[in-house]
């Protein structure tokens, strides 16, 4: 059941319409509900799988607890290790098994011993690096006495699978999601107002942006050999908008959703391409993720604190890391390698943090440099992103090379029946609208906020794509 | 939460209200299209006089040369469209039969096509602009399962199909930019592929008994004094041996077996397709055979 499909359109107002007017009465009804409702939201993709979700609930669950109660740190260390590779081996078998027999067998082969592994035929169960991660921050948590086991299982099992974040984010913590599902939500109008038009924004990035760039992205790297520089640079283009309307679209439906039942979600994203450095970059995408790398991995390796190898091996660990958490493929490694490559100089001359307040333009040659900057940024996303999109390694250099050596401007005639340049002007008003609303959630709410929920629906229904219709990406991560 | 409900009320009614203004807007820009297609260019035609009138799939559209026949003093439009099956086909006529074309003869390809008599959406979606104009359309698609969506509900049809009637058609009609569907006066010459795939396997192909637009097209035919004339265009060589078009010409005795008019591969730009100069050798053949003067 995607956001974007007719049975959550008919799911939701049902879960909306029970769990105001018929689960009310206090928080453990309503979070009764959501756990049912979350659980069959879950079941729609495979309900097999319900039960690792179940599983992984209560392995945290029963582990939290026991690491709290245990009176002596063999004790404590014991459960926590015990949730930690539990957690982990199910998401090392489910999806990276395949990946690390194939690597050994080839790195085998290349050095003239046949071998042929044994691979797993299994499917990777939706959302499982999300609540996974759900989990671990949970327990890592109460190991270093940062927070309080969860006693009430209910509770509990609904900060795992609350069905809006539940298969593809944003990652919440223990601090931040527990407190809430522990007290009986009241409605508050203005929220669920916020939460329509985050939605509907959603909708927008999702089915006006991210699915028709995909249309066109797709075309220009399926066919990249026959392809000139310039539709060569739109795929990429095309592609970084794809994957931040799709994944932050998501977020975006995700936030508002759960707005409505009165449950604030963390912030996933903050107008990415609007950064001026790739230290911001960070800051602003898929910042659920970026702060979970940051405090349970980069940190607790010592940060930027040590010396400079120290530092730059932390760096490379943290972004590879990320890279790879995406998917067992060797291209998401080399766009984590890249990233870190990208961030390492700011970190070395101290730079990273400079860019922390808000892109203010006004009529200046500072204002130029911010400009250049930000473009600078984009390009350097841009060619990161073409690796993360290739199928191979091999394909992303020859992408970027026949970029360089290619040099014929023309436009061109894409397999699709399009022409390679007939979205720039929508994904030109995209981002103008998103600049000048930069310094909110959405552009939607605020003044005039009907006459702008007018428009965008007009947008989702005239502009969207439909046809070639995209599940969401994240969702194979 | 009165207010919120209210609230959802007012985003569904606005919704509901640019449905509707975009449908009413799409339609009328629709309704003004004549030469982007086939389909929009009967549609929103005047009473025409045809001698030959020819339908079908690609295998007609592709095969038979028009100019051969106005050449010959013979008034001829080939109607055929590439994707379409029997279905549309079939509407195709009965559009021209409501907008009171007269009509004296037409040539059905009716070959592979007999294999189905299901919609083609590609093509089937380009009739639904003009749903609400034409009761023929209406008429045609009312058996079909998603009919009532996309009758009743305001610009369903065009988000079901925005990949053939959606804004980027739409904003092609106004900016008048034309397609190569109406030169050569419909028809359209293929030339020779290198890469052209040769290969068509028909062995599990099998004609269905009573194809319910075949027969439609041959009874609207007769009610209409129309000449009928059904034709197996040719295939390459490698479905020699298949008998598919035995099996039609068992099935349809009234239907002309021309499979081995063309036969060698070189006038053939894919198995099921001739280039230009096979559409030639054939429509003389057809020419000969029907319109000896």
């Amino acid at each position: 059941m995607f956001f974007n499909s007719l049975a959550f359109a008919i799911f939701l107002p049902i879960v909306f319409f029970l769990y105001w007017f018929v689960f009310n009465k206090n928080k453990s009804t309503q979070n009764a509900l959501l756990i049912v409702a979350s659980y069959y939201f879950y079941s729609c993709w495979d309900w097999r799988f319900l039960f690792l979700l179940v599983f992984s609930t209560f392995l945290d669950y029963y582990t939290g607890i026991q690491i709290e109660k245990g009176k002596s740190e063999k004790s404590r260390k014991f459960w926590f290790w015990l949730s930690i590779i539990v957690n982990l081996g199910f998401l090392g078998i489910f999806k990276y098994y395949n990946f690390f027999a194939a690597s050994f067998a080839e790195m085998f082969t290349s050095f003239g011993f046949k071998v042929s592994p044994v691979l797993l035929n299994v499917i990777l169960p939706v959302g499982i690096s999300f609540y996974t991660f759900h989990g671990l921050s949970y327990v890592i948590d109460i190991y270093y006495k940062r927070i309080k086991a969860e006693y009430n299982f209910v509770d509990y099992s609904l900060f795992v699978s609350y069905f809006p974040l539940l298969v593809a984010g944003p990652i919440e913590r223990a601090t931040h999601l527990l407190p809430q599902v522990k007290l009986k939500r009241e409605f508050d109008l203005e929220k669920a107002k916020e939460g329509i038009c985050q939605i509907v924004w959603g909708l927008v990035k999702k089915v006006v942006i991210a699915d028709t760039c995909a249309v066109y992205a797709n075309a220009i790297f399926d066919h990249y050999t026959s392809m000139n520089t310039f539709s060569l640079i739109l795929g990429a283009i095309y592609f970084a908008f794809q994957i931040y309307g799709d994944f932050s679209g998501y977020s975006d439906i995700a936030l508002g959703v759960s707005k409505l039942f009165g449950i604030d979600l963390l912030r996933n994203f903050n107008y990415p391409y609007f950064s001026r450095d790739i230290a911001e970059f960070w800051r602003r995408w898929h910042i659920s993720l970026s702060s979970w790398f940051r405090d349970y991995l980069y940190i607790p390796l010592g940060g930027s604190k040590g010396g400079l190898w120290m530092k730059i091996r932390n760096t490379f660990i943290i972004f590879i890391v990320s890279g790879f958490w995406h998917g067992a493929n060797w291209t998401y490694i080399v766009w984590g390698f890249i990233n870190a490559v990208y961030f390492l100089p700011l970190l070395l001359s101290n730079s990273n943090r400079n860019n922390i307040d808000s892109v203010v333009l006004k009529w200046d040659l500072e204002s130029l440099k911010t400009i250049f900057s930000i473009l600078f940024t984009f390009l350097l996303t841009c060619i990161a992103w073409v690796f993360f999109r290739a199928r191979t390694i091999s394909d992303a250099f020859l992408y970027l090379r026949r970029i360089v050596t290619d040099w014929n401007f023309s436009l061109q005639y894409l397999d699709n029946e399009r022409y390679n340049y007939e979205i720039i002007v929508m994904v030109g008003i995209f981002v103008l609208v998103e600049w000048f609303n930069r310094t909110k959630v959405e552009p939607i709410s605020g003044k005039n906020s009907l006459l702008k929920i007018a428009l965008a629906i007009m947008a989702i229904i005239a502009f969207g794509t439909y046809s070639d219709y995209k599940e969401f990406i994240y969702f194979q991560f | 939460m009165k207010k919120f409900l209210l609230y959802i009320v007012k985003i569904f009614v606005v919704t509901a209200l640019i449905a509707v203004f975009l449908d009413g807007l799409y339609t009328y820009i629709f309704m003004h299209s004549k030469n982007r297609g086939k389909i929009e260019s009967v549609v929103n035609s005047e009473v025409q006089k045809y001698d030959v009138v020819i339908l079908g799939s690609s295998r007609a559209n592709n095969h038979f040369v028009s100019q051969m026949f106005q050449d010959k003093g013979i008034k001829t439009f080939n109607y055929g469209m590439s994707g379409g099956h029997l279905f549309e086909a079939s509407l195709m006529l009965k559009l021209m039969i409501e907008r009171k074309y007269q009509i004296k003869n037409v040539i059905l390809e009716a070959d592979l096509n007999l294999s189905n008599d299901k919609q083609s959406e590609g093509v089937s979606a380009k009739f639904l602009p003009f749903i609400h104009n034409s009761e023929v359309i209406k008429k045609h698609f009312e058996h079909e399962k998603d009919f009532n969506e996309l009758h009743f509900i305001p610009f369903y049809r065009y988000i079901k199909y925005d990949s053939k009637i959606g804004f980027r058609e739409m904003f092609k009609i106004v900016k008048k930019e034309e397609t190569n569907a109406l030169d050569n006066l419909g028809f359209y010459p293929l030339k020779k592929h290198k890469n052209g795939n040769m290969k068509n396997n028909i062995v599990s192909l099998n004609p269905l008994p009573h194809n319910k637009y075949y027969e439609e097209i041959k009874s609207i035919c007769k009610k209409n004094n129309i000449n009928f004339i059904a034709v197996m265009t040719p295939m390459c060589e490698n479905v020699v041996g298949m008998n598919y078009f035995d099996k039609v010409k068992k099935a349809y005795p009234e239907i002309h077996n021309y499979e081995n008019t063309v036969i060698e591969d070189k006038y053939f730009s894919s198995c099921g397709h001739m280039t230009d100069e096979g559409a030639k050798m054939f429509t003389a053949r057809i020419l000969k055979d029907f319109f000896k003067k």
